[in-house]
């Protein structure tokens, strides 16, 4: 084995969280330090500091650092991006403001769209037109170009994003712009459509294109400093960040394409959930996992089959009403397909006109946070609730560092909950922690009919601080039997960046009927994007031999508005055998919808290409340091579950010293230091040999749609 | 076992929300496999709950407005033929009757009864829009006979097998039979996902009598909108509209009573139907009625009939809003769309913080006929929406979908389906009425024709004669008004266009809020910045004159 250790950091909301594998023997390290807002890499020097001192571990002993953050999705919510100005073809410089023409919802007359991230007053046109075949029809008038660029130049725009109709058929009207601004107004930063995102759709690849930009000269400023302090600190290596579709890059490369970052925690998480899987006994878990990822204001859930998270091509980015889909700004780009809730712990009750009880969207945050931080927070959150339920122990929180004011939970429930409706306050607590598993409950079960997915076989992976407390709950309503928790559910994202490849995926669009394909410039095309992607794997130091390449095309039935992703062959593609292309598309088509159209012709929207370098192997199973003695037992107290059971005395154990192999039945807590995992009664519980609590839930009647 | 009245709150909120997260599933089973683009692009489709008394107590989250309320009255004439105890499991029990449906043919409401130990406890219902119906629906119909095929309530499915002779006569009478049956079979797959949900649901809680716990989800949301509506004064408002129409404008007034917690609303004094399509049948009156005072009195509840309790929809028979057979029905909504307008305009002076300023709405669309490269021919069909109407405290947003909920066709994709270029999508300058608040900026879409054969166009566009109107001295918004080649045409037309010709339309501007002296200076210069204000305009409308000494000229 190697020497040395590998680092995963992972900028989150609250914390910045740290996980570390020490190459020669697979052991892993965690730390958790506060998120340091006005600069993230202060917080990353002293979480880093902090691991490596506390491990006695010297700096030039780290080998590769893998980072992620929230900071690009946050500069595009909280609107501290750069000056950006567009370029765009003549007639077209509103097509972001008036977006889609669609309510995102139906009843609500107020309701505020996104403002557009480019002022109308930045946004140039220029006379030039390529055909949906990618024929020149109006040839580029290059003076109206200069122009434009001299007075970007003498503005203070930061960056350009230029993106033209049919740019995705024919770049070089778009490379042209960039050639003369290049010239012309030299400090700009320049991001082109037909290089962020080469497919149609006007509206999303505009979009994109300008969040890059909006975010470029933010997210390069912020890696300059980090590693400047890095080099303060005696840490001289390359950094590597996590993308949003579980891959990672060399800076250089996000650097270029910081908006595929946008989402690269919580796909860390995914990753984590996935390896975890791996280790785990068959008997123990069912293959495919529903992976719950549960923190302090939202909720997120992805299902990974056969060890491999769903991707998808499209997020919302910055939703503004509700977490509501269409309230946010449309991204095309490859991330992990999560469907995100707008709950979690501290989210606040409230009761609506109906006098039913709500959860969210409303959050206390951290602060003031939950009634029970005793920060002067009045509202009751489903953490209230949770303590006062007695999942969550008053002197335990965050290991026993923040002290928990139940009495300051309960009268938060009483007042805004209990009181108007007439409840005791133990039935409002409730109340709260059921209505917000079963706002869980139906998006994930919604999630997986929209992705044809039958789970009641998959396994539960809570992550996340409150996912390990909501999730046998949240499972019962879903019909799911097998919860596997995992030691360190509270920093499972930055162990995800550790067993993530190196990985990239290159898009090319270009609507063409399969009947007209041609099947020469498709080869071309893809082993082009291949040889892009190969070039960028290597250069982050994996060899040529490692690399993988898998190619996929986006395809539909002639006259439809969505596509699917269907994997290809080269061999198909060489063989020129449309049919068989035909059949591998029906075959992904009949899984999801149920049915082909075989009347109907079909088309292909875009290639892509995913290039990757072997996956980084961690030994789950030896890399936690296993507890010697047996003396878990912290010992009962009064557990709320539900109507019928009553308060329940459940045994505490802490999670840290419970020991490879042991048995439980029945209710019981298991606390660390950042969750609580609960389990209900008639269950049947057991450690695995990677220190994994694995659940089996009571069985359930079965009932199940086919 | 829950026996009594009373339900905790608890369990009326985890109920409901189950039961509106099941028709959610039930809808999203049959989008996912529907076989035509209305439903899985549009979601033309809504999917329903009713007890065994027929109250709607659950609708799935998205769907248009036409179909709110609508099922409970046709599951009652669907009683008539079939009462209650002819009814079997595995019954399904179609019709598309635009009288006693949602307003046009195209709509094929069907319910499946739902049974629990041997007893009808409730009635699934789903609607949907078929693209063809048969028949020949154009702006030139003169009755209803013109516009398809007429499904009378009759069992599509009788203890889970199919009634041939119903499918034969329907398949008999439509041009594309096997889209139509492709979305009635993925119902009728939704349908037993949503029932089991539903059963499982009931056995979960432990519920006996489904209707007791309706009564209490109808009883709340009655509440809730008794409420909302007691706030405000007692009283009579009324207004009227002006619609383009045809050869004549055409009128709709509204009176709108409030009388304690009760809310009626009267169309009297509105125009006689005609012989046209566009007259509007009294349930599809109702629901954009309602649908307007949900919006206005209480728009957080999920949809369910108890809101609709306090409400009352009155027009007079053989009036536009509630023709007799067989008066034309196919292009209602050139009628219906005007409705929640005119009511907020009767409700402004009384509750002038809960409604908008016109829309830029009917929603505007035009249909392309010609033929491809190859030969083969092609219709399709582009939506296009006005400005949004100024809000109370906010502006109205740019080209925003009301009353209905129509997205616009990507212009790449467009592009790469006909031979027809897009040559400008851009907001157009001074269209929002001038007001406090301005109403929301129109669009101007210009197609140029690229193929050697000509190409048919058909609009049927609202609006241009009369713009949408300001609200509380806010002005109109600019009307809207179509161009072949620079020249004006009607806006209800069909002709055909050769290579190179262009057709620009521009679509209606929202109206205004509040007098527009009293708009704050700095959003008329971020109006001026922006364009979407005039120098000339602010001046005209803004007396920017005055304000022109803060800008320094």
């Amino acid at each position: 084995m190697a020497n040395g250790y590998r680092l995963g950091v992972d900028i989150g909301g609250t914390f910045t969280d740290l996980v570390m594998v020490d190459l020669s023997n697979g052991k892993l390290f965690d730390e958790k330090v506060l998120t340091t807002p006005d600069d993230p890499s202060l917080g990353v020097i002293e979480g880093v500091e902090k691991i490596l001192k506390a491990n006695n571990i010297h700096p030039s002993k780290l080998k590769h650092i893998i980072h992620g953050t929230t900071l690009v999705a946050n500069a595009i919510i909280e609107r501290r991006g750069s000056k950006v100005a567009l370029i765009t073809t003549q007639g077209f410089r509103d097509i972001q403001e008036i977006g889609t023409e669609l309510r995102y919802d139906t009843y609500d007359l107020f309701m505020e769209m996104p403002v557009p991230l480019v002022t109308r007053l930045w946004r140039y046109e220029v006379s030039e037109r390529i055909r949906a075949d990618g024929q020149i029809i109006t040839a580029l008038d290059e003076s109206s170009v200069v122009e434009v660029a001299r007075a970007i130049a003498s503005s203070d725009v930061d960056a350009v994003a230029v993106s033209l109709l049919h740019s995705y058929q024919n770049p070089s009207h778009e490379r042209r712009i960039r050639e003369i601004l290049k010239q012309e107004a030299p400090n700009a930063i320049v991001c082109i459509s037909s290089d962020v995102m080469p497919e149609i759709g006007e509206y999303e690849r505009t979009s994109t294109t300008i969040c890059n930009a909006y975010v470029l000269p933010t997210f390069t400023r912020y890696l300059a400093r980090l590693t400047r302090r890095f080099h303060e600190m005696g840490i001289d290596k390359e950094l590597y960040l996590m993308l949003s579709d579980g891959g990672t890059v060399h800076e250089s490369t996000a650097a270029i394409y910081p908006i595929r970052l946008v989402q690269s925690g919580p796909a860390g998480g995914v990753q984590a959930a996935a390896a975890i899987n791996k280790v785990v006994a068959d008997g123990d878990s069912q293959g495919d996992i529903l992976c719950f990822d549960m923190g302090g204001t939202t909720a997120k859930a992805c299902l990974v089959e056969d060890g491999n998270p769903m991707h998808a091509n499209e997020f919302e980015v910055a939703r503004i009403f509700r977490g509501k889909k269409g309230s946010g700004i449309p991204l095309k780009i490859p991330v992990i397909d999560m469907i995100e809730i707008g709950a979690g712990g501290g989210s606040i009750a409230h009761l609506d006109n109906l006098d039913l009880i709500q959860v969210g969207p409303q959050s206390a945050s951290a602060d003031p946070g939950p009634a029970c931080y005793g920060l002067g927070g009045l509202g009751a959150t489903v953490t209230d609730a949770d303590l006062i339920l007695g999942y969550l122990a008053a002197d335990n929180f965050l290991g026993g560092d923040m002290q928990l004011d139940i009495e300051a939970s309960k009268a938060a429930v009483k007042n805004t909950i209990a009181d108007p409706l007439g409840l005791s306050i133990v039935d409002a607590a409730w109340a709260i922690h059921e209505t917000v598993n079963e706002s869980m409950a139906q998006a994930a079960a919604i999630h997986a009919l929209e992705k044809a997915k039958r789970i009641t076989d998959y396994t539960m992976i809570p992550i996340g601080g409150a996912g390990p407390v909501h999730a046998c709950n949240i499972a019962l309503k879903l019909n799911l039997s097998k919860i596997v928790c995992p030691p360190g559910a509270g920093v499972a994202s930055a162990l995800g960046f550790l067993v993530s490849p190196t990985s990239f995926t290159t898009v090319q669009g270009g609507v063409v009927p399969l009947s007209r394909l041609n099947f020469k410039k498709a080869i071309r095309q893809i082993l082009d994007m291949e040889a892009q992607g190969r070039k960028l794997i290597t250069a982050a130091g994996e060899s040529e031999s490692s690399i993988g390449v898998k190619v996929l095309a986006s395809m539909r039935y002639i006259g439809q508005g969505y596509n699917v992703e269907v994997g290809m062959t080269k061999a198909v593609l060489i063989a020129e055998d449309a049919e068989a292309i035909r059949q591998l598309f029906e075959a992904v088509y009949l899984t999801q919808f149920g049915r082909i159209e075989p009347d109907m012709a079909v088309e292909i929207v875009s290639w892509r290409v995913v290039t990757a370098g072997p996956t980084p192997e961690i030994d789950l199973a030896v890399a936690r340091s296993v507890p010697q003695s047996d003396d878990c037992s912290k010992g009962h107290r009064q557990i709320y579950f539900g109507p019928k059971n009553g308060f329940v005395s459940a045994p505490v154990y802490a999670r840290s010293k419970v020991q490879v192999g042991r048995e439980f039945v029945g209710a019981a807590i298991f606390e660390e230091r950042e969750s609580t995992i609960v389990v209900p009664p008639g269950s049947h519980s057991h450690v695995d040999k990677a220190l994994n609590l694995i659940i089996n839930l009571p069985v359930k009647d079965e009932v199940e749609f086919s | 076992m829950i026996k009594t009245k009373q339900f905790s709150a608890l369990q009326v909120g985890v109920v409901w929300q189950r039961f509106n997260g099941l028709l959610d599933e039930t809808a999203h089973v049959f989008v996912r496999t529907s076989f035509s683009s209305v439903v899985r692009d549009n979601w033309d489709m809504a999917v329903c709950l009713m007890d065994s008394q027929g109250r709607l107590f659950a609708q799935s989250s998205r769907s248009v407005p036409s179909f709110i309320g609508s099922m409970p009255r046709t599951l009652k004439v669907m009683l008539k033929r079939f009462p209650k105890e002819t009814l079997s499991p595995g019954d399904v029990v179609i019709s598309n009757d635009a009288y006693h449906g949602t307003g046009h043919l195209n709509d094929i409401t069907m319910i499946r009864p739902v049974f629990r130990n041997g007893k009808l406890i409730a009635f699934l219902g789903s609607v949907f829009h078929s693209v063809d119906i048969g028949g020949a629906p154009s702006v030139t119909a003169r009755d209803s006979f013109e516009e398809g095929l007429t499904i009378p309530v009759s069992k599509i499915l009788i203890k889970g097998v199919k009634n041939e002779d119903v499918i034969a006569f329907m398949t008999e009478n439509l041009r594309a039979p096997e889209e139509t049956f492709g979305d009635i079979g993925a119902q009728f797959s939704a349908y037993e996902l949503g029932i089991q949900r539903l059963i499982k649901i009931l056995d979960d809680e432990q519920i006996d009598d489904l209707d007791l716990l309706v009564e209490e989800i109808l009883g709340r949301s009655e509440a809730a909108m008794r409420k909302a509506i007691s706030a405000v004064p007692d009283g009579t408002y009324s207004d009227e509209i002006m619609l383009d129409g045809f050869e004549e404008p055409l009128k709709i007034r509204c009176e709108v009573c409030i009388s304690g917690s009760d809310l009626s609303v009267d169309f009297s004094g509105t125009s006689a139907q005609i012989n046209r399509p566009v007259n509007s049948v009294l349930n599809y009156t109702v629901a954009y009625s309602a649908y307007a005072i949900k919006c206005a009195f209480d728009p957080y509840t999920p949809n369910n009939e108890g809101s609709f309790r306090p409400i009352t929809i009155t027009a007079p028979e053989g009036s536009l809003l509630n023709p007799l057979r067989p008066a034309p029905v196919w292009a209602r909504h050139l009628t219906g769309h005007y409705l929640p307008p005119v009511i907020f305009s009767a409700l402004a002076q009384l509750i002038p913080d809960r409604i908008i300023a016109d829309c830029g709405s009917p929603v505007w669309n035009v249909y392309f006929a010609g033929k491809l490269d190859d030969g083969q021919r092609f219709i399709k069909m582009f939506f296009m929406n006005g400005g949004h109407g100024a809000r109370p405290h906010q502006d109205g947003p740019p080209c925003l979908s009301f009353p209905s909920n129509i997205a616009t066709v990507p212009i790449e994709q467009f592009e790469n389906s006909v031979p027809i270029m897009i040559t400008e999508k851009s907001l157009i300058p001074d269209s929002g009425g001038a007001g406090e608040f301005r109403g929301g900026q129109a669009q101007r879409l210009s197609f140029k024709i690229t193929s050697e054969d000509p190409v048919t166009m058909t609009i049927r566009h609202e609006r241009v004669k009369y713009p949408p109107r300001g609200l509380l001295g806010g002005k109109a918004g600019s009307p809207g008004c179509d161009y072949v080649n620079g020249e004006r045409i009607p806006a209800k037309i069909r002709m055909d266009l050769k290579n190179d010709d262009v057709v620009t339309f521009d679509t209606p501007g929202g109206g205004g809020i509040g007098r527009p002296e009293t708009r704050a200076t700095d959003m008329i210069i971020s109006d001026i910045d922006s364009g979407a204000v005039t120098k000339e305009a602010a001046e005209r409308d803004y007396d920017f004159q005055f304000k022109e000494v803060l800008l320094g000229g």
